[in-house]
């Protein structure tokens, strides 16, 4: 803006370049990423108060990992149905807020977590009878999820289950025509009276 | 909405709340209001995880919502906070503050109510005389924790939380600071106002918390029996309590503003100065732009009974603190803070160290002197601050091109000619401190990222010591012998202690800067606020 009416100095005479002097060195390489700082930065303020702060932060962090305000996107689905399973606590949707306070557009019921996270029971809010019977429509859906849950993971397992023989074909052979021998002996515990050839 | 502050947004709820949480309030934050069919579409989540996002920033205050703006059909829309979000990097420092004022009580009161966004009276108390009962011997009672509570209400550090109105925007909480704390206002209230934002509720609350059961199974069946029977009520049910920050922020402003003036003068005028502020701590709102006027005699009544300062050198000091421009104390007969200039002195204060610090003693000497004199030439600026003409030119220039520095033409021909125009060098003071701001929430952001690459480079082996000190803990546990310990404990090797040694070294000082950054965004924060504020 400073250079655009009519009375327009030639280009280049505001920099330092003196008449006669060749032009500066070309860049050879990008600038570097750390350029080297002429003035050192002062040292972070120690002492007992901004430790006792670091260490708040880094507790607070901790925590609200496993609160439930803290949303992971759905796990991927295990390989194997295991045992242990079903003694995982779910996650109860109505303490992460008292419904009353949200547009009625967001209320969910019948949540599906996809992973558990183990949570202390005190976190539930003041209970009144609407948040009751949510309570009671929400675990109605629950266990339907539940009875979805183990179909679907039948539904993986069946999945698994060809995707291994698939896997292990690398032969002509059908892997389920070759005995192993796992099931040898299996069948003889449960009669001892019969002899053992 | 500025770009570092979205990003900055980004990064601090991906690390509170998750990336899912993180998406939608990018998305809210960089497209404004929008309804929840909107939202789903740009993010690509689910609706549930959508929808569970929203209410988890919503119970933590960072999101609100309105009724549909195209009459009563349309659907409700979502609005994000970005102010709110960064509030999250301040936490420790209200946490520390409430520790100093009430003690454990009232730190862990405020870390409770800081973690849930909000919660009921009874449920605060309950939780955290529970946690204190964990970390001592003896029961916690109840009553100890109300009256903790009651104190932190009327002090105005907690405040209620709106009640949630159908149509119409959710009465936002500055309206509720204009409030007295008289107690049981008789009238009902209304959405835009809320007189009974500090009123304590009527909560029978008596007991004492138990220490849980030593066995596990009893507790589990307890707590499963408690979640399925009715909760016991204790008469404040749907009275949701918050953390006020604005309180927050004016006993972080006075604190500031004390200390600056002990820096400068004594300590004996800053407790001047501390009890002036304090005796209109819960009558000035705050955003008033000076404290309420207050006679000398008031001030002598109410200064502490360690400092037996006679009325004349009382009155000595004040007029020490008038002539001082720090904190702008002024009157003849009353006296009052100019809140407002004492903020902006801070701000200038803070402006001139960080020149000095990225560009060197002599640029801060050119700044200062450019914050002082206004308008300069650069003959000007080069005899004021004695500094050859070169290196005066060139650090005009480097401060020029940092836009810290503005130049100002004044043409004398109507044609710009260069020969025949004044061009002066200023500095603002209010454009400079925005750019500063950004500046720290970039900085922020730049350190967050780095920790948080940090400690995805060594991953794995912050996996293998978590491993290892969970198989020692539960060693210890079971009573092992001490060559079982050491065993394990050697499963680590030696360089890679080291190597865990630097990371959390590096980690902590990576913590701590953004800590010390946040304390130069509150300064330049409620610098900018208030002077952009309409005054009144």
């Amino acid at each position: 803006m400073a250079g655009r009416g009519r009375g327009r100095r030639p280009f280049g005479t505001d920099s330092s370049i003196s008449r006669g002097e060749g032009l500066p060195p070309g860049l050879q390489q990008p600038t570097p990423v750390f350029p080297v700082m002429e003035q050192k930065p002062l040292p972070l303020a120690g002492g007992e108060e901004a430790e006792y702060l670091l260490a708040l932060k880094q507790d607070f962090r901790g925590v609200m990992k496993n609160l439930p305000f803290f949303i992971k996107p759905a796990a991927a689905q295990r390989d194997v149905q295991r045992y242990s399973d079903k003694y995982h606590s779910s996650e109860q949707t109505n303490s992460l807020t008292d419904w009353n306070l949200e547009p009625s557009c967001l209320h969910v019921s019948g949540f599906q977590t996809g992973d558990d996270s183990p949570e202390s029971c005190r976190s539930t809010s003041g209970g009144e009878s609407e948040k009751k019977e949510e309570h009671e429509q929400s675990s109605e859906e629950e266990e339907g999820g539940v009875k979805k849950k183990p179909e679907e993971e039948e539904g993986a397992e069946a999945e698994e289950e060809y995707d291994e023989e698939e896997l292990e074909e690398e032969t002509d052979y059908i892997m389920s025509y070759f005995d192993n021998g796992e099931e040898f002996g299996g069948d003889s515990d449960d009669n001892m009276d019969e002899a053992i050839y | 909405m500025t770009a570092q502050e979205v990003r900055l947004c980004g990064l601090v709820l991906q690390e509170h709340f998750g990336e899912v949480v993180e998406k939608v309030g990018r998305n809210l934050l960089k497209s404004g209001t929008q309804n929840l069919r909107a939202i789903v579409h740009e993010t690509g989540l689910s609706v549930d995880l959508v929808k569970k996002s929203l209410c988890v920033l919503m119970q933590h205050g960072a999101c609100s919502f309105i009724q549909g703006r195209k009459g009563p059909g349309s659907p409700t829309e979502y609005k994000a906070h970005c102010d709110r979000m960064l509030r999250i990097l301040r936490y420790p420092r209200y946490i520390y503050t409430a520790k100093t004022l009430y003690g454990d009580t009232g730190e862990l009161i405020i870390e409770e109510l800081l973690q849930r966004g909000h919660m009921t009276m009874s449920n605060t108390v309950k939780t955290v005389a529970d946690r204190l009962t964990q970390s001592m011997d003896g029961d916690m009672d109840y009553g100890e924790v109300s009256t903790t509570f009651s104190k932190l209400v009327e002090t105005h550090f907690l405040q209620r939380c709106p009640p949630a109105a159908g149509a119409g925007t959710t009465g936002s909480s500055q309206t509720a600071n204009s409030t007295s704390a008289a107690p049981a206002s008789s009238t009902a209230p209304t959405p835009e106002s809320f007189p009974d934002c500090y009123r304590v509720p009527q909560v029978t609350l008596i007991g004492r918390s138990k220490r849980p059961l030593a066995s596990e199974e009893g507790e589990d069946q307890r707590n499963a029996k408690k979640a399925k029977m009715d909760p016991e009520t204790h008469g404040d049910e749907g009275i949701y309590w918050q953390v006020n920050f604005e309180r927050f922020h004016q006993h972080f402003r006075d604190q500031t503003i004390i200390s600056a003036v002990a820096n400068k003068l004594d300590q004996t005028s800053s407790e001047i100065v501390r009890t002036m502020l304090r005796m209109s701590e819960v009558t000035t709102s705050s955003t008033a732009p000076c404290t309420k006027p207050l006679s000398a005699n008031e001030i002598f009544r109410s200064l502490p009974a360690t400092y037996n300062i006679p009325r004349h050198i009382l009155d000595q000091y004040l007029t020490l603190l008038v002539d001082d421009p720090v904190d702008g104390v002024c009157g003849e007969g009353v006296r009052v803070i100019y809140l407002n200039q004492a903020l902006a002195n801070l701000a200038r204060a803070t402006l001139e160290s960080i020149v000095q610090e990225r560009f060197g003693s002599r640029s801060a000497r050119i700044f200062r002197l450019l914050l002082r004199k206004r308008h300069l030439e650069q003959k000007q600026v080069e005899d004021f601050a004695m500094i050859p003409a070169k290196e005066a030119k060139d650090m005009l220039y480097t401060l020029l091109s940092q836009n810290l520095v503005q130049l100002q033409e004044i043409p004398k021909t109507p044609d710009f000619a260069p020969s025949r125009t004044f061009y002066l060098y200023t500095v603002n003071q209010l454009p400079t401190a925005r750019l500063l701001l950004q500046n720290c929430y970039k900085t922020v952001a730049n350190l967050m990222e780095r920790r948080l690459f940090e400690a995805k480079e060594s991953k794995r082996l912050l996996e293998k010591s978590q491993r290892i000190e969970a198989i020692l803990a539960s060693l210890q546990a079971s009573g092992a012998e001490p060559e079982q310990l050491t065993e394990v404990e050697e499963m680590i090797t030696a360089p890679e202690k080291q190597q865990l040694d630097s990371l959390r070294l590096h980690v902590n000082k990576l913590d701590s800067a953004e800590n010390q950054v946040d304390e130069t965004i509150f300064l330049l924060e409620s610098y900018i606020s208030s002077s952009t504020k309409p005054t009144s």
